[in-house]
């Protein structure tokens, strides 16, 4: 009688998932996309991609501003070294040194709270 | 054995009040006088809009000095320790000083991610109920941003140490060599 009963049972829920074997396909393929989402933004928050990425909402209005050749020449890898080689590339190093000296970025004091927070500026 | 105990005790009681004293500078650097703290309150919206705007121009900076050093790095450094190496030629002086280029870069970029996670941080505190936690915030990433600056002057200053070190292998090469091909 226990065996009927479990063998009918056991019916039930195999004709169950038969029933219903799409709907659980679609639902674990959204429950694959979803957790391998989550993981790809866990990795692009934590890697510091996206303190980088001016595509983001907000960044839109400076995204065009961004340097897209940086007009560094490049120096051969291979060849031969002599005086002429090696002035050729002091050259080309001062060049880029400069431009790469030009700018003292981050300097300032924008956070001041003097500034920032308490000067009548703020408060206009 | 009592003059130890002693000694340790000393030292148990120096740790205390040093560490008493850094709680008191910390918290003495973050305190707001009542008309400070609705100062805040009062240009709360315009405070955090120009730290946002903040954000978004230091976040184009990164990237466009990011990319110069970068390449400083990629199209010249490496390669001419490369062509160096590659001739068999003592190329320790540059390679040490690319190293420490290399460390920077790293330090440049880390210390801007911990700058602009700051920077996130305080806009998101509401600084009308909060002014405390807010001002607090803005010292902190106002630190973190000093850092970054230092971090591009170490650069600047290690671009620089890389052409001595090129000038210096060019005169031993020089003397060396007699003017030579390698």
């Amino acid at each position: 009688m226990d065996d009927n009963t479990s063998q009918a049972h056991r019916g039930e829920l195999t004709s169950f998932w038969q029933k219903h074997r799409f709907f659980l396909l679609v639902s674990a393929a959204i429950v694959a996309a979803l957790s391998l989402v989550t993981i790809s933004l866990v990795i692009y928050n934590l890697s510091g991609s996206a303190q980088l990425d001016l595509s983001r909402p907000g960044y839109q209005a400076v995204s065009d501003q961004v340097t897209r050749n940086d007009s560094i020449d490049e120096y051969s890898a291979s060849g031969d070294v002599t005086l002429t080689t090696i002035d050729e590339f002091l050259r080309l190093y001062d060049e880029q040194a400069t431009k790469a000296k030009a700018v003292d970025a981050f300097n300032g004091d924008p956070l001041n709270p003097e500034l920032l927070e308490f000067s009548s500026a703020a408060s206009e | 054995m009592k003059y130890r105990v002693l000694l340790v005790g000393l030292s148990l009681v120096i740790a205390i009040v040093a560490l008493f004293v850094g709680i008191r500078s910390a918290s003495a650097q973050t305190t707001l006088t009542d008309e400070q703290r609705s100062l805040i309150r009062t240009n709360c919206i315009s405070i955090k809009n120009t730290i946002n705007q903040l954000k978004v121009s230091d976040a184009l900076l990164r990237v466009n000095r990011g990319q110069v050093y970068e390449s400083m790095r990629s199209k010249l450094m490496d390669r001419f320790n490369a062509r160096l190496a590659s001739k068999d030629l003592d190329n320790r002086g540059v390679v040490v000083v690319t190293g420490s280029y290399n460390s920077a870069l790293d330090d440049f970029r880390t210390h801007y991610v911990d700058y602009e996670r700051q920077l996130t941080a305080t806009i998101r505190i509401d600084c009308t109920q909060d002014p405390d936690s807010f001002h607090a915030s803005i010292l902190q990433a106002r630190e973190k941003r000093a850092i970054v600056n230092q971090d591009v002057t170490r650069l600047h200053q290690l671009i620089d140490d890389y052409r001595n070190a090129a000038a210096d292998f060019r005169l031993n090469f020089e003397r060396v060599s007699g003017g030579g091909a390698s």
